[in-house]
């Protein structure tokens, strides 16, 4: 069992006289994080996502004990560890940077954390063959790391950390120094490797594909502020704000001007241009009971819910201006409503290829449903589908 | 383009010998004359090369090595210089690892105060010192060390602490959480990360230290301890006669185990050993 919990905790950093981007600024300090709440299961892969400098990073290594932290507490398995030292929190952790020690070989860089455990040495050797066989890395257990390649080391890296057998597994973007291709073939890797050994994960990155696939709960991070946390499937489907909205996904979400009443049956209608987009019953019960009232919003829809149709009536239309072709996949840039959309127009369907024949200049006709738009409040940039207190 | 470069490679191959052969002219000097009979050397006689009549063979080598204590001397030159750049080494990396990696208003001043101590030239606090070594009884060879530490540490420190900036900080923080306490962290990691700095600080001390005659002819007591710095000046006897044989075979002598050292450790210099530690 081990479980953490961060409740309240908080990052401040005297001020050193840069000013950095868009933190919170106190007397005391720049707050690099703020009133962070989180409890992570037993076995479960949490992910601390966000743009660069939003405090993902430093929260983690708050958790690893190589920051100190403000205000707070945080208990790993029911224990306050804030004054613990590092090594004596039972943490592993895995480094952009791998930070192997570079005088020694691989093997010697896995047996470390063991040896100063004074474990004994058939157990050592044990764990560190089954560490190198896991991760298949056994070939080159006696060479040095400057001899290997940015995947193997990364393998060291991971290797060294799970020798140990710790309660929990941190890692900070341990994939962003590889090429595309290793990223994607390490990831898969991850999850495999997160299958054979059962230990809590905290994984950072700002990457939201690692973030979707790797996670079973998202934490998304602002401004050393969370935003939403939740699985993949709700931060996609539900996200809390615009920034959220906007973070998730690839392309990125479409955003409209539009707004919301509510018609003589007490339905909530969108209007924006000519047209109206009923919500679906799902979101008419949530944007109830979360208490919308008529209001200017902006509207958002991911560019693959957006459905290309011929002309039609109650229907936007706009010129293609950019297409993008990705394979499986074209990417129309449109400007319609006033505003740049992407469109994700399929090239296949069940009958086959299906060649999008729209070009550059070409006006077309799209439509999106009640059931995949989003609404945002213009003020503030919150889901209206969540109450404001929630 | 390509001729021009050949031409001012070639005017620099010139320039950088003539520099060379006046840097090494004089120890060509002495090996010369050092090799020559006593009365073979004098004012006008000093730029010949030995011929027949006044090659002297390792006489004046056998001379220098059997007069004068030359051996003790050497024991305690080597003493002197192995404990005081064991201890510039091991102190100078571990403070600079501290003010490197604690950075707040007092390690700053600590590291001025270092690169500052470079700057004050040692005629200025020779007297007091020589005093103080005296009431502190640090005048025998065999404590010698703590005043080296004390002269060494402004380069030492500034060395380290320049590598030691370019030394990313995540190893120390992943054998922090692999269980090290600080004293397993130095001497585990950042120890054998500094190496090559560790070899360039010993041998600039090394050769200093070696070579040094003020500080120990004011410290040391004349009588009991000399270094080979303070021996060569022995071989100038009482009434200005000077013994020029064994005195130039002394000099080379006193010169061989830096040149040795130095062309044995060069390699080291070059080599970077954090190469592969993290992405590159």
């Amino acid at each position: 069992m081990s479980e953490v919990s961060l409740q309240h905790i908080e990052k401040v950093y005297p001020h050193s006289g840069k000013k950095k981007s868009n933190l919170k600024v106190t007397d005391e300090g720049v707050l690099a994080v703020q009133d962070f709440n989180l409890n992570i299961r037993d076995r479960e892969f949490i992910v601390l996502v966000g743009p660069s400098g939003c405090g993902k990073s430093t929260t983690l290594r708050m958790v690893a004990g190589l920051e100190e932290i403000t205000r707070g507490e945080l208990y790993i398995d029911g224990k306050l560890v804030n004054d613990v030292e590092p090594k004596d929190r039972d943490i592993a952790m895995v480094f952009q940077s791998y930070a192997l020690y570079p005088h020694m070989t691989v093997r010697g860089n896995m047996e470390f954390p063991l040896k100063l455990r004074k474990m004994p040495k058939e157990e050592i050797e044990r764990r560190v063959n089954q560490a190198a066989e896991i991760l298949g890395i056994t070939e080159y257990l006696d060479r040095k790391p400057k001899a290997l390649s940015g995947g193997q080391r990364q393998r060291v890296a991971i290797g060294r950390a799970i020798v140990r057998e710790p309660k929990i597994l941190l890692m900070d973007e341990p994939l962003s120094n590889l090429d595309a291709k290793l990223r994607n073939q390490m990831r898969a890797e991850i999850i495999k490797l997160r299958q054979r050994i059962n230990t809590t994960f905290l994984y950072v990155t700002h990457d939201q594909t690692e973030a979707m696939t790797l996670g079973d709960r998202i934490v998304i991070m602002k401004d050393g502020v969370i935003q939403q946390i939740g699985t993949p499937q709700e931060v996609f489907d539900h996200p809390s704000n615009l920034f959220v909205a906007g973070f998730i996904g690839v392309p990125q979400m479409n955003f409209y001007d539009a707004e919301l009443a509510l018609d003589r049956d007490g339905r909530y209608v969108v209007h924006m241009e000519n047209v109206q987009i009923i919500p679906s019953e799902e979101k008419q019960e949530r944007l109830r009971s979360a208490g919308a009232t008529s209001q200017s919003i902006t509207l958002g829809v991911r560019p693959e819910h957006i459905a290309l149709l011929g002309d039609g009536d109650n229907m936007f239309h706009g010129v293609v201006e950019v297409t993008e072709m990705m394979g499986s996949v074209v990417h129309l840039h449109v400007n319609a409503c006033g505003r740049d959309s992407i469109i994700v127009a399929q090239t296949a369907n069940l009958e086959g290829p299906t060649p999008v024949t729209v070009k550059v200049g070409n006006t077309i006709s799209f439509i999106f449903g009640g059931n995949v738009i989003h609404l945002f409040s213009k003020e503030t940039g919150r889901n209206l589908e969540y109450s404001e207190h929630a | 383009m390509n001729q021009r470069m050949k031409l001012s490679n070639r005017i620099w191959s010139i320039v950088m010998t003539i520099v060379c052969v006046i840097y090494m002219y004089p120890i060509f000097m002495v090996l010369t004359n050092s090799l020559k009979v006593e009365s073979a050397i004098s004012t006008g006689t000093a730029f010949e090369l030995p011929n027949a009549e006044t090659f002297a063979g390792l006489a004046n080598y056998e001379n220098a090595i059997n007069a004068q204590g030359f051996l003790s001397s050497f024991f305690y030159t080597t003493f002197i210089t192995v404990s005081s750049v064991l201890a510039i080494l091991l102190f100078c990396s571990m403070f600079a690892w501290y003010i490197t990696r604690v950075n707040n208003l007092f390690t700053r001043i600590l590291y001025l105060l270092c690169a500052f101590s470079m700057v004050v030239p040692f005629q200025m606090v020779m007297f007091t010192l020589s005093n103080m070594a005296d009431t502190l009884h640090l005048d025998t060879p065999w404590v010698l060390w703590v005043i080296y530490l004390g002269f060494g540490a402004g380069l030492a420190v500034f060395m380290f602490c320049g590598f030691m900036r370019s030394v990313p900080i995540d190893m120390e923080e992943a054998s922090m959480i692999d269980g090290c306490n600080p004293i397993q962290t130095y001497f585990y990691i950042v120890f054998p990360l500094l190496r090559p700095t560790m070899i360039s600080v010993a041998i600039l001390e090394a050769m200093w230290i070696w070579n040094d005659y003020l500080l120990p002819t004011l410290i040391l007591d004349i009588q009991d301890y000399r270094t080979i710095s303070m021996l060569i000046q022995f071989f100038k006897g009482s009434y200005g006669r000077v013994e020029m044989g064994p005195m130039m075979a002394c000099i080379m002598l006193a010169i061989l185990p830096i040149i040795v050292i130095y062309l044995f450790a060069q390699k080291y210099i070059i080599k970077g050993v954090v190469a592969g530690a993290v992405k590159g």
